[in-house]
């Protein structure tokens, strides 16, 4: 039956396949265009060269392998910090567990470069401990710089995201299953081992392809913590932005390779992920238990160092945020606001501003289209919402950096000036967060009865009527619970932004790593508090609306 | 005031399946009428059909002679009471049942008045503030109903509206649906796959199979001369026997063995020698131990529901069927050799394919043959 309605929802599918061309497939052929494109002619002439310079050199190709290096060890260090971290706190009772989540989930969503930045100031070639380690014992502290430290920031940055996907697969495994395999004779260990691993294993790498990706795609903290060792987002953003021998096809290049790269390893994601889902949802889930003796002291031990850890570069940054200091730099060991004062005050400073301004542009934006690709795609089955469905998608891949650089290339001309506007920040933090906003809005329309818009159909609604009245209603708690824990990953984007940034556009996160490099840490210090603060007060605006649901990201 | 609901050669395709292929029926003003069958027959496929969810393929649907066919649901102005109930989870009970009012721009004071009215038909007006999700499954029910039937529907359409509730709230339910339908006088489609429900609150009941209507009649004529062997084991139960006809002095009649009863009812195109099929129900059968002729079978298992006995027999032939018998203080015991018998003006005969019902009265029904 044809209806009015149906030729609006066309209308809408239209607008918005244009918008993700637009801002999606146009600034990515660019980049595939200017890859392939040889410079030095005037005519347009095909060649391979920027690809050839890539893996000729030694110099460009091992900050490939680095990267691999880098991203493998802190994507298993992070799936064997998280994996048990997630098991022991679902099994045992521990006190104040819950506040443990809290501190794990936040020390996640501050940006990583923030924990670099943290751990040089302990255990730096300046570094607090460094110095006190040193002079009071003759200690010789090994250098935290290079591969270690990357390694060690990422570890810790990014397990709570094992920790949440294996705590929420946990939560949904019946009891029944553990008992029926220890009535069938298996010790707890191998209960672990043979019924507990398989079962949350295809939640573990969901979590584990994201902590890859995005260890991978990161070039936050390799620049400040690397030093010597440079990996591939490094290498991207020094060709793209450097002060020396920029080459913007060379650089489009890079992104190529970086993209296929993160291609892959979706598309490998995705068959295991296919081969070993299992739905479960647990009428008993695992009952917390007192752990007892030696297991009680390990259990705690690992718990708590762990959640001290993860949470150690955020209480350095707060605790020196109130250090005063000489010029910046220079910490003379008393306390006080100067840092705020140099911050908060600051003439011609929108940073701060502009971070609460564009990440609610940006928010609102993924919200009212994310919305509406979710309904299209889940209630108006088509071929354009089919293609629409797999375009919204992209971003999910794409690196923060490839993405900034992308848009760069796109519009930096008219009439598609959009370079140096605060427009092209929201839109690229709102393409970079649209993905993740469409798959669970999507999962949330899938809850919603269609008999419930038949009914309202029914009883005398246009499509378009119940669309508003009844659809949007329905989904808006989730999608709002959604909204926030975007807006948090939003307000902490550095990837793009740095790339995008002008002196006028400059987001909090953005003005902490200028600050950082210009060794200029209290006012990073006070910068980071800031942006911690916002973090929390979001986290518990999300508590309150969602009543203590778990957290996915 | 009540509408007809004409359905002319009504043909649905999904993809490259004909789900409903030349589907006719006619629902008279103010009737409630049930498209009963199993899961599967197309049954909601055609109720949404008329409230417009799904397209029509071939044919008509007309409402009081006019074709709905190209009219959107939202104007078709008819009532659907859906089988999860469909209740706004958002919206209280009230503002539930206001919605659709809301949608014909009524004032406010008869929005409130039918409101109330509606709540009261349904005996819910004290959970008018209530949300959806502190009112049982029940309440709930009354809610859907009422929601639907508040903006004066000129057809009412219920899609196995009672499957989620416990099997004593059914009952409850199907007798205040009924007794609502007759008090309003609104046409009425009810989807069902329960035969029991059928029988209890239809007017007129349409036995759907494969998308094709198989019989449509009562409750009365459908079971006591269903058309067919599907209408006759799927409406109630029937023991099937495979006999012939035989004719003894000059009479036609039946043949199990020994055995034979007249059956004067039978169609002219039978003769002697005709392999039939003969449906027995449980309490067609009647049981006799003292009898020496009859068809004769061993008792293997009963079971006593106390008002009746089923027994479960074994025929010569290894055939198990089930009889029910009322419990007398001398009831056959397991192991007895009977005699069974049979209620010949209540039993049918079919062709042997099954697809005809032969005796003279199964056409008595206003069923349309198919």
């Amino acid at each position: 039956m044809k209806q009015k309605g149906f030729n609006v929802w066309i209308g809408i599918a239209v607008v918005l396949l244009a918008f993700f061309t637009l801002f999606v497939v146009y600034p990515l052929a660019q980049v595939l265009y200017k890859s392939v494109l040889a410079s030095n002619t005037s005519e347009l002439t095909f060649t391979l060269d920027y690809f050839e310079k890539f893996f000729a050199r030694k110099y460009y190709w091992s900050t490939l392998v680095n990267s691999f290096y880098v991203t493998v060890a802190s994507t298993l260090l992070a799936s064997l910090i998280g994996l048990p971290m997630a098991y022991l706190l679902r099994s045992y009772k521990v006190p104040c567990s819950k506040y443990l989540n809290i501190l794990i989930v936040i020390s996640y969503l501050s940006p990583p470069f923030i924990g670099a930045y943290a751990w040089i100031q302990l255990f730096g070639r300046n570094g607090f401990w460094t110095k006190f380690l040193t002079e009071s014992f003759g200690w010789h502290v090994p250098s935290i710089y290079g591969f270690t430290g990357i390694v060690l920031v990422f570890s810790l940055q990014s397990f709570p995201l094992i920790y949440m996907y294996v705590s929420g697969a946990l939560k949904n495994l019946d009891n029944s299953l553990n008992e029926a395999a220890e009535s069938l004779g298996l010790n707890a260990f191998q209960r672990v081992i043979k019924i507990i691993l398989p079962l949350v294993m295809p939640s573990l790498l969901a979590g584990a392809l994201l902590v890859f990706m995005r260890v991978f795609s990161d070039f936050g903290t390799p620049m400040l913590i690397g030093e010597g060792f440079r990996t591939f987002p490094v290498l991207i953003y020094t060709q793209f932005m450097g002060e020396v021998s920029t080459d913007d096809h060379f650089a489009a290049a890079l992104c190529v390779i970086i993209i296929a790269i993160t291609l892959l390893l979706f598309f490998m994601q995705r068959y295991l992920a296919s081969k070993y889902a299992y739905s479960m949802t647990a009428l008993k889930p695992m009952e917390q238990v007192e752990p007892k003796g030696i297991r009680k002291v390990f259990a705690y031990l690992f718990v708590y160092g762990i959640a001290f850890l993860a949470i150690l570069p955020q209480l350095t940054v707060i605790y020196t945020s109130f250090l005063e200091t000489s010029g910046g730099t220079v910490y003379t060991g008393n306390l006080g606001f100067s840092n705020y004062e140099n911050t908060l005050l600051a003439k011609d400073n929108n940073s701060i501003l502009n971070t609460y301004i564009f990440g609610l542009c940006a928010i609102s934006l993924v919200v009212v289209i994310g919305v509406f690709v979710a309904y299209l795609t889940a209630r108006k089955k088509s071929f354009v919402t089919e293609i629409l469905d797999t375009l919204t998608m992209f971003p999910y891949i794409i690196p923060g950096s490839v993405l900034g650089i992308s848009f760069l290339y796109a519009f930096n001309s008219r009439p598609l000036l959009l370079s140096g506007t605060a427009i092209i920040i929201i839109l690229s933090l709102a393409i970079r967060r649209m993905p993740y906003t469409i798959r669970s809005s999507t999962a949330i329309i899938s809850q919603i009865s269609p008999s419930i818009e038949e009914a309202a159909i029914s009883l005398g609604s246009t499509e378009f009527q119940t669309f508003r009245k009844v659809t949007v209603p329905m989904m808006l708690p989730g999608v709002m619970a959604g909204a926030i824990m975007s807006w948090i990953t939003l307000i902490s984007e550095l990837s793009s932004s740095i790339i995008l940034y002008t002196s006028s556009t400059s987001t909090l996160t953005v003005a902490i790593y200028a600050e950082v490099i210009r060794s200029n840490f209290g006012n990073a210090a006070a910068y980071s508090t800031i942006l911690t603060l916002t973090s929390i007060v979001s986290l518990l605006l999300f508590f309150k609306l969602t009543k203590n649901k778990d957290i996915s990201v | 005031m009540s509408v007809a609901i004409n359905i002319d050669k009504v043909t649905k395709i999904f993809g490259k399946d004909t789900i409903i292929s030349g589907l006719s029926l006619a629902v008279k003003p103010g009737e409630f009428f049930t498209l009963l069958g199993p899961s599967g027959c197309g049954k909601t496929t055609l109720l949404r059909m008329i409230i417009g969810f799904n397209s029509i393929e071939g044919g008509e649907i007309s409402i009081d002679g006019k074709v709905v066919n190209d009219i959107p649901t939202n104007l078709r102005n008819m009532g659907m009471v859906f089988q999860n109930y469909a209740i706004f989870p958002h919206m209280s009970v009230k503002e539930n049942v206001a919605f659709g009012l809301k949608n014909r721009k009524i004032s406010k004071e008869e929005i409130e008045q039918r409101v109330d009215d509606i709540l009261d038909t349904v005996k819910i007006k004290h959970l008018k503030d209530r949300m959806p999700s502190q009112l049982s499954g029940g309440q709930q029910q009354r809610v859907a109903l009422a929601r639907a039937i508040v903006i004066h529907p000129e057809v009412l359409l219920m899609d196995e509206p009672l499957s989620n509730l416990d099997a004593k709230l059914r009952v409850e339910m199907r007798n205040a649906i009924k007794l609502i339908q007759k008090k309003i006088g609104i046409t009425t489609i009810y989807v069902t796959h329960d035969q029991e429900e059928a029988l209890a609150v239809s007017d007129r009941i349409a036995i759907m199979y494969g998308g094709v209507i198989q019989q449509i009649g009562t409750p009365q004529e459908i079971y006591r001369r269903p058309v067919n062997t599907f209408v006759a084991t799927f409406i109630g139960l029937s023991n099937i026997l495979k006999t012939k006809v035989a004719v003894k002095n000059g009479l036609q009649g039946l043949s199990f063995g020994d055995y034979w009863v007249a059956m004067p009812g039978l169609a002219a195109s039978t003769y002697e020698g005709s392999e039939v099929i003969v449906a027995v129900r449980p309490e067609e059968f009647f049981i006799d131990e003292k009898l020496t002729t009859g068809i004769p079978a061993t008792i293997r298992h009963s079971v006593f529901l106390g008002v009746n006995t089923h027994y479960f027999l074994e025929l010569s032939g290894g055939q198990e069927i089930e009889v029910i018998q009322n419990t007398e203080l001398t009831n056959s015991g397991v192991g007895s050799k009977v005699y069974l018998t049979v209620d010949a003006p209540k039993i049918n005969v079919f062709t042997a394919d099954g697809t005809q019902n032969l005796i003279a009265g199964g056409r008595g029904d206003e069923t349309e043959r198919l």
